[in-house]
Order: structure tokens, then C-alpha cells, then sequence
């Protein structure tokens, strides 16, 4: 019936051709036939055309019945299987659940990848667009780039249509529109959008010499301007200057990036013009602020272009030995580089739900092998009334296709709801998480899936029917083969997924036993954003930081006296954010390094209590103190691991060394690593410095609260502080350090969580599935176990060799699943922290759970076998 | 002559009996039709091809093609076991309904 249907739809074609030559036989026997009973040739054909009665009406009925032929018979089995389904409700329950959760936990992962992975990115003509970097050999490959050097790679360069860089730093705080907001500021070339492919909303792009201009992200317009419609041209108050909006983004625009562009922020809500139309001067060549994307020209391979760049970076390496010493350019295609990192994991949660969903699939064909043996009298019944091979098959899959489809429309009205439920959920590190969602190629896959499914379980039965000879009642021995290959199967996948869960747990279980360097229990923070007042307008030196120091100090007064704090501090960075400053240094007392070859440290503005109120060591020398400030020597304190890098031998108490502003400073102290990078990265080299004696201004600083009990309750009292001492100051990242812990462990929280759920549905459904088998098997062989029993075999005897059953197939499944995890362990070693992926006790943990939990799913149905009376089974029958 | 009406299911069971001893394309189909019903029938290309299709979809009938008494390449139909069995119990249920009729209408 399937097959008639096909062809009447898809091989029309040759159908028709055939019906034509058909009836042009028939036409042409039919006048043979009258000239043979004597008419003129002229008359025979006549004749035979009209007892025809029109080709075209004849040939229109044969394609109506054909096709109404075919419906009706795929009408009926779809009748016949739905109620045979209805005589069995509950083997119909269980299948289109099982197939609902399997495809519906399919097609969610699949959309998470689609988004994520899959999706062109959301620009036109998306595979031109390259982000660029510096890279040296010792700093690392992925560097941003210093403008100056950026000017001349866009001078230089014949491969790229256009080059634009954007420098994430610029902030914002937006004044007369009621309570003052920081914004998130990036500086950007006027060809930043247009290199994209972006149009604005409303109004247009800078033009590249436009000075105090700014386009607005399309939430920013929403949120703070009302979304009026008059806002290109008006005024805004920003850092206490004028700027005129040009422009406003689309909705839709989002910038994909990676977690770690743009020293970890994720959006920004106003863009201002970075110029860069005339060269830099040459310090610009030494600082790394800049973010560089470039377009490709219309057939330019990424190969020519990354020759092209090398031949560039060999000329600035020559030009500018100070700064682009073993420098050179990359290239990679902005696609490949924001998902670099989550690849791996996501293909892992994408193969994991593949094989939950390949379970359940076994699952269900051994219920329906257990049904066919039950309906195979039933067949040969109908078999001996006429009924074809074919049609029977046609049948059987015809019911498993409408299984498939009730499950997989089951699975798809729990893929609406769980898609954006999961993407309000995916950890906010994850690249173009705005992407997300159920399209055409979502439901393009989840109808793949879900005839694979079907044909897959479909056709199980069949197989069966052609391999094993029925006995003469018409019932299978029990002993099947296949049904051993289905657990097998089914064991060893579970346990493949089990092994992955367990190493993901123990690797996050290991990243959160990191200790972070300080203590994070009772912390508050909160991030404030200064006004360019603060700064006294004098970029270098140490008077600028006294405003802020007034701030800081009057902040802290109030603070110390809100109840329940117990102590407090400021500091330029979070911990765990993936941010940070970096300054190269000179050791006083040392030979002087070649041009172009730095010792460079992270540093850290903090001030006095800092170390004592986040509770980080001092190990040796002493923490900084009030005095410590602009009118005092010049002090710095280093982490163990800078101490260690640099003074292996000696006491660096008490050594002085300078940065760039040449003014020496004395070490005071040494103070304990922290995982300022995150938990599961080493700690860097690196300095702490009194705020007072920063070299150059820091404008937004985070505050660290140590409280006596819960700290989030002291948030309105701290903001009240803040509005008491300035009301111009916006507060926000408001956080307690036990969230921010959580918060840089979430990508790998996220993967442990989903892969742990997968391994317990595996788990579940693969000893519902060896249950089953063995239930199966005990039915089929009462008698025998009766007979056993009467000619003296023990209860204990029976109960044995049924477990030993059960036992000998969940072995051989765990010893294959160990296999693939063997072969597969590799794959995901990239995900691991602090484990290998081949981990012994992992491995054996989970084997021992399968293999236990697989004993107990034998052990009911051998307990029913023992339990068998001997005489009913021999009355049996 | 004018055709007459046809039973349901008349039709069917004439092309099942005239495939029952060979394989047969449509014109031969339609003459044997006429020959065993002594001419009663006579079955026109508009009704029979689109029967023939039918039977063949629901598996009664399967066709080859072949070449005919006149050396000319046609459709040949021949009956499959299912139409074989088709064949069997339509017969008898004909040969009820007949004698139900005839015994109807003899009685006074």
C-alpha cells in the first residue's frame, strides 16, 4: 500500500505512461477484433474508440481510484493499528511516553545546537566575516590588538573589504532621565555595522571625524528614552557632556561574541565613535584595547588573507621591534570563533540524548517483539485467509509509524514548552543564547527522528518473523536472540552514559573544591561607576585618585555602620569575573631586559581591609593600611605565585620595583593565589597596589562586604549608603560571592545536571528493559521450570539460573559499554577538570551501580519463576 | 444494447472468474467477460480499467507486461493467492445470494 502510494504520488511519471500504452493496446486489440468481424477499417477504429468512451475520462477514473485505493487502505491499517493500540492501552502508554520524552529531550538539545552551532550567523553573507588578533608565542594566541597596529592592518590590507575594531571599555552614566544609570559603552569605527551588515532602526551611522555622537542598542532606547520616536538628533547627558544620538539599532541585533571577548561583558547599550582616521600616536602601538573584525572581499579565501596578514605582521615586527617583538596576526572566521568553546559540550549533550533516545527505541521494540509473538496466531490466521506478506508487514509498520507520530506530537508540545524554559536557563556564557529556537530545521529534524524511530522499532519485529521458525504452537521459545542483543545494547549504552555523568559530576564536584583563595561565605559586592569628576580629569599619576579616595572613604564610614556588617573594602575587580588589568614591570637590581621582552603581571587596585574582608591570607609582611595612600611611599603586595615566579630564592619583601610611570615601589607583603581567573584555571603572577597609588585611574569600583549572617539583606542599606554619600552614583552587579562562585562554575554545572538526567532515564529505562526481557522469558518457560521443579531441582536452583541469566547479558552490556567509553573517553577529556577520563572509580562506580541495579531487575521475575507451582505447570496446557 | 446494471461487486467477481484459469490483458478480459455471460455483459474500457487498478492495489491482481496474440506489448493481469481466495469466498457468497433470489421469487 506504501509502496502504491509512492508511486502514484512521486512516480507519476511513468504510472501515466503506462496507463497510456495500456490503453492504446486495448484501443488497437479492439479494432483487430472488429475488422475480424468483417468492418471496413475506417468503422473497426471508430467503433473501438467509442466503446472506449474517451480516453481522457478513462484514464481520469483509473488515477482517481488509484489514489482514493491507496488512501483507503492506509485509512484502514492507520483504523486498524489505532484500535489495536486501544486494545492494549497500556503497551500504547508506555511506548508514545517513552518515544514523547525521548524525542521531546531530542529536539530541545537539537535546538540548543541548531541556535548555537548550526544557525548562519545573524549577518548577511556571515561565513566573510573574520575576527582578528595578535598573537605571540609566550602571551598567548588570541590577544587584542593595539590601535595603531590595527591602523596599519587596515591601511595595509587588499584581501578585506573592510576592517573595524570595536574597545569594550568605555562606560557610561547617563544623567536627566531620572535615577542615574551606568551604561555599557563600546567605542567602535564608523564602518563597525555596516562591516556586519547591520541597519539601523532609526537615523544612520556615524561618519567617521563625528565627535560626542552615539547610537543606541534598541533596549537602551526602550528602557531610558521611552522609545520616542523623535530621538535621532536630540541631546543625551552623558559623563556629564553633551552627545547627539544618530542612530538606534534594530531589535534584533545582537553582537555574537564568545564568554571571554570584551573582558567578559555580554552587551552593551550605547556605541560610541572610536575615530581612528588619522595614525595613532605611538604609545597606541603599546596598550591592547581594541577588538578587530573584518570582512572579507567577495571570493577571498581566509587562506590568502591569513598569507597576506603574516606578510604584514612581518613588517610591523620589523618596524616596531619594542612593542611587536614575535608578534604575529590570526584569522579566524567569526563563526568558528565564538562557539569554540561550548563545540564540544554540546555535541556531547546531543550524542548523550541520542542515546537515551536509541534505548527507549530498544525498549520499545522488545515490547513489540513480545506483542508480535503474542499476535502470531492471530497473523497466521489472517495469512491463511489471503491476507499477503507484504500487507501484514505494511501493517505492522503501519503501527509503529502512528506510535511514532502520537509520540513525537507528544514530544514536540514539550519541546515548546521546555525550549524557552531551558534558554531562560542555559548558562549566560553561552554564545547567541538569542538564537535559540524551534524552526524549520528543528522540526525538520524532529520529523527525521521521528521516522528513523519509527522504522527503527517497526522493524525489529520483522526481523524477528525472518529468523526464527515458529514452534508448532506458535509461541517462541523465549530464548531469543535478538532480544539479547537489545539489552546488551541498551546496558552498555547506559552505561556510556552513566560513565559521562559520573566524570562530569566529579570534575564539577572538583572545580567547587577549589578553594578560590578567600573566604566565600558572607560576601557582598557591588559595583559602582563613578562620574568622570572623580577622575580630575588627569589620566596618570596618583592626585587623580583622591576624589575617588574621599568617596571610598565616606562610603565605607557609613557602611561599617549598617548592622550586621563586619567588615568591608574596595577593589578595581570581582573575583571569578575573567577580568583584569595587566602592567609590565622592572625589578629593581636586575639586568635590564632586550627591547620588546617585558615581566608583566596582573595588578589589582584595592584598598586598606580589602584582604581582610574577603579573607585572603597574608602570609608574609603586612596587608595595606589607611596610610597607605597618595601622600605616602609607594607600596605593592604580590600573590605567592608572583613571589614565587620571580623571587624563587629570595625574601621579595622589602625588593622594590617600578612600571611605566617609573616611580619605584616597595613590596610590603605577600598575600595568598586566588582563582581571579576562574576555578578551574591556575592563579597568574600577580600585584596588588593601594588605590591612593594607582598609576592610572580606576573609576568603577566594586565593594566587598563581609556581613555576620545572610549578606544579600544588607542590598538596600548599602544602596541607601551609596545615595547618601553621592545620589549621581549608579550601584548595580549587585551579588553575593557565593553567587558568583556558582555563577563561574554554570557552564559546567549546566553539563553535569543535563548529562546526570540523561544517565538516570538511562538507567530507568534500561532495567525497565531488561525487567521486561526476563518477565518475558519466566512466562514462557513456567512449564519448564515446573518440570524442573517436580523432577526435584531446588527453588534456589531455578532462582540461580534465571538471574544468571539476567546477570550474564547486563555483564556483557557493561563490558561493551566500558569499550565505547574507552573509545569515547578521549572525546571529552577537554571537558574535564581534575579528572581523567578513563577515571577507575568513576568507571567501576557506575558498573557496579548498572550491574546492581540490572540484578534486581531479574531478580522479580526469577522470584515469580521460583515461586511457580510445579502442578500448575504441569496442568498447564 | 443498453448495459445493464451491474451489482455492486459484480463487476469484480466476472474479472476474478475470467482470470481464473490464465493471465489476460484488458480487451481479452472484457471478451471472455462477454463470452461466459453468453453476451449479457458487456463491459466497457470505462468501467474496466479502473476496476482492474483497484483489484491490483488492493493485492487481488497483480499485472506483467507482455506481448499479446496480435505480437503486440500489453498489460497482462493474473489473479495473486489473495485474489485467488477472493475469488473462492465471493463465489459462494454469489451462489447463496442466487439461490436466496431464486427461492424469493418462485415462491407465491
Amino acid at each position: 500500500m506504501l509502496q502504491a502510494l509512492f508511486q502514484t504520488l512521486f512516480r507519476k511519471k511513468r504510472v501515466e505512461q503506462e496507463l497510456d500504452d495500456e490503453l492504446a493496446a486495448y484501443l488497437e486489440q479492439a479494432t483487430a477484433e472488429n475488422l475480424r468481424q468483417g468492418m471496413a477499417p475506417e468503422a473497426a477504429f471508430q467503433k473501438a474508440r467509442c466503446d472506449l468512451g474517451g480516453i481522457e475520462q478513462v484514464k481520469e477514473n483509473v488515477r482517481a481510484i488509484r489514489v482514493g485505493v491507496s488512501l483507503d487502505i492506509l485509512i484502514q491499517d492507520v483504523r486498524y493499528a489505532i484500535r489495536s493500540l486501544r486494545k492494549n492501552p497500556s503497551f500504547a502508554a508506555i511506548t508514545i511516553l517513552t518515544l514523547a520524552l525521548g524525542i521531546g529531550a531530542n529536539t530541545t538539545i537539537f535546538s540548543v545546537v541548531n541556535g548555537v552551532l548550526l544557525k548562519p550567523l545573524p549577518y548577511p553573507n556571515p561565513d566573510r566575516l573574520i575576527t582578528l588578533w595578535e598573537t605571540h608565542p609566550t602571551w598567548g594566541p588570541f590577544l587584542s590588538v593595539a590601535p595603531a597596529n590595527f591602523y596599519d592592518w587596515r591601511a595595509q590590507t587588499t584581501s578585506f573589504e573592510k576592517m573595524a575594531a570595536l574597545d569594550p571599555y568605555p562606560d557610561f552614566i547617563l544623567t536627566g532621565t531620572g535615577e542615574p544609570r551606568r551604561l555599557a559603552g563600546a567605542a567602535i569605527t564608523a564602518d563597525f555595522f555596516s562591516l556586519l551588515g547591520v541597519k539601523m532602526a532609526l537615523g544612520r551611522n556615524f561618519r567617521p571625524t563625528e565627535d560626542h555622537v552615539v547610537v543606541l542598542t534598541h533596549s537602551t532606547w526602550e528602557r531610558y528614552f521611552g522609545a520616542r520616536a523623535t530621538m535621532v538628533g536630540s541631546e543625551v547627558r552623558l559623563n556629564d557632556a553633551s552627545y547627539t544620538v544618530v542612530g538606534v539599532l534594530p531589535p534584533n541585533f545582537s553582537l555574537v561574541s564568545k564568554a571571554s571577548d570584551f573582558q567578559a561583558r555580554t552587551r552593551f547599550d550605547i556605541w560610541t565613535n572610536l575615530g581612528l582616521t588619522s595614525p595613532p600616536a605611538a604609545w597606541q602601538r603599546g596598550t591592547h584595547p581594541l577588538y578587530v573584525y573584518g570582512r572579507l572581499k567577495l571570493g577571498v579565501p581566509v587562506e590568502q588573507a591569513r598569507a597576506e596578514l603574516d606578510h604584514i605582521a612581518d613588517n610591523l615586527r620589523r618596524l616596531y621591534p619594542d612593542d611587536n617583538k614575535d608578534k604575529g596576526i590570526v584569522a579566524v572566521p567569526l563563526e568558528e570563533h565564538a562557539v569554540a568553546n561550548v563545540r564540544t559540550a554540546l555535541f556531547t549533550l546531543l550524542a548523550a540524548v541520542a542515546m537515551v533516545l536509541l534505548i527507549g527505541c530498544a525498549n520499545i521494540a522488545n515490547l513489540l517483539l513480545t506483542r508480535a509473538a503474542g499476535r502470531q496466531k492471530e497473523m497466521a490466521l489472517r495469512a491463511a485467509l489471503g491476507a499477503s506478506l507484504g500487507r501484514l508487514v505494511q501493517q505492522l509498520l503501519t503501527e509503529s509509524a502512528v506510535l511514532a507520530t502520537l509520540g513525537s506530537g507528544l514530544g514536540l508540545a514539550f519541546t515548546l514548552w521546555s525550549v524557552p524554559t531551558l534558554a531562560r536557563h542555559l548558562p549566560a556564557d553561552l554564545p547567541r543564547l538569542s538564537d535559540i529556537s524551534v524552526d524549520g530545521r528543528v522540526l525538520m529534524f524532529t520529523t527525521f527522528i521521528t521516522l528513523a524511530t519509527g522504522i527503527l522499532f517497526g522493524l525489529v519485529p520483522l526481523v524477528q518473523s525472518r529468523g526464527v521458525k515458529l514452534n508448532a504452537r506458535g509461541v517462541s521459545s523465549g530464548q531469543s536472540p535478538l532480544r539479547s542483543v537489545l539489552i546488551v545494547g541498551q546496558v552498555s549504552l547506559a552505561l556510556v552514559l552513566l560513565a559521562g555523568a559520573g566524570l562530569m559530576t566529579k570534575s564539577l564536584r572538583a572545580l567547587l573544591q577549589v578553594s578560590p583563595g578567600f573566604e566565600t561565605a558572607h560576601i557582598l559586592t557591588a559595583r559602582f561607576s563613578l562620574p568622570p569628576r572623580y577622575a580630575n580629569g588627569n589620566k596618570f599619576g596618583t592626585a587623580a585618585h583622591r576624589e575617588i579616595s574621599v568617596f571610598q572613604r565616606e562610603l565605607a564610614d557609613r557602611v561599617r555602620n549598617i548592622p550586621g556588617v563586619k567588615s568591608l573594602g574596595f577593589a578595581s575587580h570581582p573575583p571569578l569575573a575573567g577580568t583584569n588589568n595587566n602592567w609590565s614591570f622592572f625589578i629593581e637590581g636586575r639586568p635590564p631586559h632586550p627591547p620588546g621582552v617585558y615581566d608583566s603581571t596582573d595588578y589589582r587596585p584595592v584598598t586598606a581591609g580589602y584582604f581582610e574582608a574577603i579573607g585572603i591570607p597574608v602570609k608574609r609582611g603586612r596587608p595595606f593600611e589607611a596610610r597607605d595612600d597618595e601622600d605616602h611611599p609607594l607600596v605593592v603586595i604580590v600573590n605567592e605565585t608572583m613571589a614565587r615566579q620571580f623571587w624563587p630564592t629570595e625574601n621579595p619583601v622589602g625588593k622594590r620595583l617600578r612600571f611605566g610611570d617609573q616611580n619605584w615601589r616597595t613590596i610590603i607583603g605577600i598575600v595568598g593565589d586566588v582563582h581571579h581567573e576562574g576555578l578551574g584555571i591556575a592563579p597568574a603572577p600577580e600585584m596588588y597596589v593601594p588605590w591612593g597609588q594607582v598609576p592610572n585611574v580606576e573609576v568603577r569600583p566594586i565593594i566587598v562586604v563581609r556581613s555576620f549572617n545572610d549578606p544579600a539583606g544588607l542590598t538596600n542599606s548599602l544602596r541607601k549608603a551609596v545615595a547618601d554619600v553621592d545620589p549621581e552614583v549608579p550601584m548595580d552587579q549587585i551579588a553575593t560571592m557565593d553567587q558568583l562562585v556558582s555563577g563561574s562554575v554554570g557552564e559546567s554545572r549546566f553539563r553535569s545536571i543535563a548529562i546526570s538526567l540523561f544517565a538516570l532515564l538511562a538507567l530507568f529505562m534500561a532495567s525497565i528493559g531488561l525487567y521486561g526481557v526476563m518477565s518475558y522469558m519466566v512466562s514462557q518457560r513456567t512449564r519448564e521450570f515446573g518440570i524442573r521443579m517436580a523432577v526435584g531441582a531446588s527453588r534456589g536452583a531455578v532462582l540461580r539460573q534465571v538471574v544468571g541469566q539476567g546477570a550474564r547479558l547486563a555483564l556483557i552490556g557493561v563490558a561493551g559499554g566500558l569499550m565505547i567509553t574507552a573509545l569515547l573517553g578521549r572525546l571529552i577529556a577537554s571537558l574535564l577538570y581534575g579528572v581523567k577520563p578513563l577515571d577507575a572509580t568513576t568507571l567501576a562506580g557506575v558498573s557496579i551501580l548498572l550491574a546492581a541495579v540490572a540484578l534486581f531487575a531479574s531478580y522479580i521475575p526469577a522470584r515469580r519463576a521460583a515461586n511457580a507451582d510445579p502442578m500448575d505447570s504441569l496442568h498447564y496446557e | 444494447m443498453q448495459e445493464p446494471e451491474l451489482l455492486q461487486g459484480t463487476l469484480d467477481l466476472l474479472i476474478l472468474k475470467s482470470l481464473a484459469l490464465d493471465k489476460m490483458h484488458g480487451m481479452a478480459i472484457s471478451r471472455r467477460i462477454s463470452q461466459i455471460t453468453d453476451g449479457a455483459f458487456k463491459v466497457k474500457a470505462g468501467s474496466l480499467f479502473p476496476a482492474l487498478h483497484r483489484m491490483e492495489q488492493a493485492g487481488w491482481l497483480s499485472s506483467e507486461w507482455d506481448e499479446s496474440e496480435t505480437r503486440r506489448r500489453s498489460k497482462f493481469y493474473k489473479l495473486t493467492r489473495t485474489g485467488r481466495g477472493r475469488l473462492q469466498s465471493e463465489s459462494q457468497r454469489w451462489e447463496r445470494i442466487a439461490l436466496a433470489m431464486a427461492s424469493a421469487l418462485l415462491s407465491t
